[in-house]
């Protein structure tokens, strides 16, 4: 009871009266359990948890260490990529280019480095030009007033277009990286084994943060939630917009140069970074962020891309056939995706939160 | 009363006063082929309560938006305390002490009542700027029990709330700001007698410290002539009246607006009539 009683905000104690002591122990299990689901991400939790224990049971390599290694390159740049979205998304917009941004920003890294640049201030240019990127989607939505999925699409083409050119659609070696032996650099960008896994959990701690405990996080679901609304309180919609574009653009170059400096190589090939876009934008849906805006949770979207490398990885160790296995993923989204929608419904259904 | 009949074309009383805080002059404003403000003047002076009546879709909240900065007027202008007044945004309005209540409330259903309270003027910590939630909770709890109305939990949504006790949010929120013009669009439209009670108390004890100067749209006359000094009724983009409520009457307001009616159907009808000669001309011309 006092655990229960103490994730519960204290306002919530007084109303409750002397009807719960008599039935404490077993009322204060379903309070821990009510409770948790009372977190926006409490059922897709549960949904991963249940995934990997399903696999842990019946694919005997999948609770390993080295599968866990192997399980990381499937979730840490997702876990990046919708923690980016999720700005997006909570503004009510949606950003398409991200997996074009991701495409882009190696061979920009590539280029600069070439032209003299040296290895450090290159990321951080390419970085730069990410940013822009986002800025310019930012300014159609925001100031020309084109929807975001038209305008994103648009960028998608354009940058995958792009790539093509400069890189004239031959792969690179990454700058900075060699096959026999990882350096400092790239154990830091990407590299390492761990390394990817380090800069997803920074990114979503230090993103969770700004949206919980800052006004840019304040202004997010304000400008989602009601648009007309936040521009008659003051606030400055369209810089709200415009600085989310930006920083889901910049967590998207970041990728790209991390999963290039990984694999060594970058290549120029669109239909993979559409790939990257929709699971990008899967484990932002799947962990309980909003398409329609205003609600949402950086924490959400790493465990939404835990659920998706967790799956794609217990799938393939348990041999399912390549054919098979966007079969099932599919499959597994839609059904994960209707638990959590019924959790969620039980939960405001609740009155609790 | 009513044989004043309908002074529409011209303006009826003084636009100025030595005490004015706020004077608005010649303000216009059209959306398109609509024009929602055609010549507006209009003053308020310091400490007074002054109603702003008028048939929906007269301009009212036009009017309002035009002052808090939200929205900018096509030619006219405004002095504030005898100097220009220009505002650039909302938050330079609120600047120099003028807030609305929107007829939208602008409040964030997500958002729970503590951050609609502080929508815009956050309350953060130093040197890490990380809201002070438990700063907000505080003051929004002692604004809401200085108005008198109860809202048992300030951290759900806003959505769980009723209409009332939303509008009461929205109405704390301006009213505990800084201001000392406040502008009211229908701040009593969603509440019940008894909030909307202790809202009309609270305006009558600002009124009584005489710091604070306001402009209310109201379309109860009862609430008019309980709380406000001074009544302007705003027709066809104009001032059509400027009077002290103790010099005016139900009667003579009910009459304008009556009279407005009687007008409207009145071009109505002859406009119908000629659509109607039209077409039987018509008729006439293709049957010879």
């Amino acid at each position: 009871m006092a655990v229960a009683s103490g994730s519960e905000v204290p306002a919530q104690s007084p109303p409750e009266g002397p009807a719960s002591t008599s039935r404490a122990l077993g009322g204060g299990a379903l309070k821990i359990v009510r409770g948790f689901l009372t977190l926006r991400e409490g059922s897709i939790i549960v949904v991963a948890i249940v995934t990997a224990v399903y696999f842990s049971a019946n694919a005997k390599n999948f609770a390993t260490l080295s599968n866990f290694k192997t399980l990381l390159p499937y979730f840490a740049p997702l876990a990046i990529l919708g923690a980016g979205e999720v700005f997006v998304m909570i503004n009510g917009e949606i950003d398409l280019s991200i997996g074009a941004v991701y495409l882009l920003s190696p061979f920009v890294f590539y280029k600069l480095n070439q032209a003299g640049v040296p290895l450090v201030p290159a990321v951080v240019l390419s970085l730069f030009v990410s940013m822009a990127v986002g800025a310019i989607n930012g300014f159609f939505v925001a100031v020309i007033g084109i929807s975001s999925f038209v305008t994103t699409l648009g960028m998608l083409f354009t940058l995958d277009g792009l790539t093509l050119i400069i890189s004239h659609t031959a792969p690179v070696a990454t700058p900075g990286t060699s096959a026999l032996h990882v350096n400092s650099f790239a154990q830091v960008f990407g590299g390492g084994t761990y390394s990817e896994l380090i800069w997803a959990l920074g990114i979503v701690v230090i993103l969770q943060a700004v949206l919980t405990f800052t006004r840019w996080g304040v202004y997010t679901v304000a400008v989602g939630g009601n648009r007309l609304g936040s521009a008659e309180a003051g606030i400055r919609v369209r810089l709200v917009l415009i600085r989310n574009f930006v920083l889901c653009a910049t967590c998207a170059g970041l990728v790209g140069i991390l999963e290039a400096v990984r694999a060594v190589t970058a290549t120029p090939d669109p239909s993979g970074s559409n790939d990257i876009l929709f699971q990008g934008i899967a484990a932002a849906v799947i962990g309980g962020t909003l398409l329609r805006g205003g609600s949402g949770t950086v924490v959400g979207a790493l465990i939404g891309a835990l659920f998706l490398g967790v799956l794609h990885d217990g799938l393939i160790i348990q041999g399912v056939s390549a054919n098979y296995l966007d079969l099932y993923l599919g499959l597994a989204i839609l059904i994960a995706m209707s638990v959590n929608v019924y959790v969620q419904r039980v939960r405001t259904g609740s009155g609790l939160g | 009363m009513a044989e004043q009949g309908l002074p529409t074309e011209k303006i009826v009383a003084p636009t100025s006063a030595p005490d004015d805080v706020l004077r608005v002059e010649h303000i216009s404003k059209s959306f398109g082929p609509t024009t929602a403000l055609r010549d507006v003047n209009l003053h308020l002076r310091k400490g007074e309560v002054l109603g702003l009546l008028g048939d929906n879709g007269s301009g009212k909240s036009t009017l309002i938006k035009i002052i808090c900065g939200f929205q900018k007027q096509d030619s006219g202008q405004m002095f504030l305390h005898g100097e220009p007044f220009e505002p650039k945004s909302v938050d330079d309005a609120r600047a120099q002490g003028i807030d609305a209540v929107y007829q939208d409330l602008a409040l964030v259903d997500e958002l729970s009542v503590y951050h609609n309270m502080f929508l815009r003027r956050e309350r953060v910590r130093v040197p890490i700027p990380f809201l002070n939630n438990a700063l907000m909770r505080r003051e929004t709890r002692k604004a809401l029990d200085d108005i008198g109305i109860n809202i048992p939990r300030l951290d759900v949504p806003v959505a769980r709330l009723s209409g009332g006790q939303r509008q009461a949010i929205a109405v704390a929120r301006t009213v505990s700001g800084d201001a000392n013009i406040l502008l009211l669009d229908e701040p009593l439209a969603a509440m019940g007698a008894k909030e909307g009670g202790q809202i009309l108390e609270l305006i009558e004890r600002l009124k009584e410290d005489g710091e604070v100067t306001v402009m209310m749209i109201l379309h109860n006359y009862a609430h008019v002539f309980a709380t406000c000094d001074r009544v302007n009724l705003l027709q066809d983009g104009v001032i059509a009246l400027d009077k002290p409520t103790a010099e005016t009457s139900v009667d003579e307001l009910n009459e304008i607006v009556v009279e407005e009616y009687r007008r409207a159907r009145a071009a109505a009808i002859a406009e119908d009539t000629a659509a109607q000669a039209a077409a039987a001309a018509a008729a006439a011309a293709t049957a010879s």
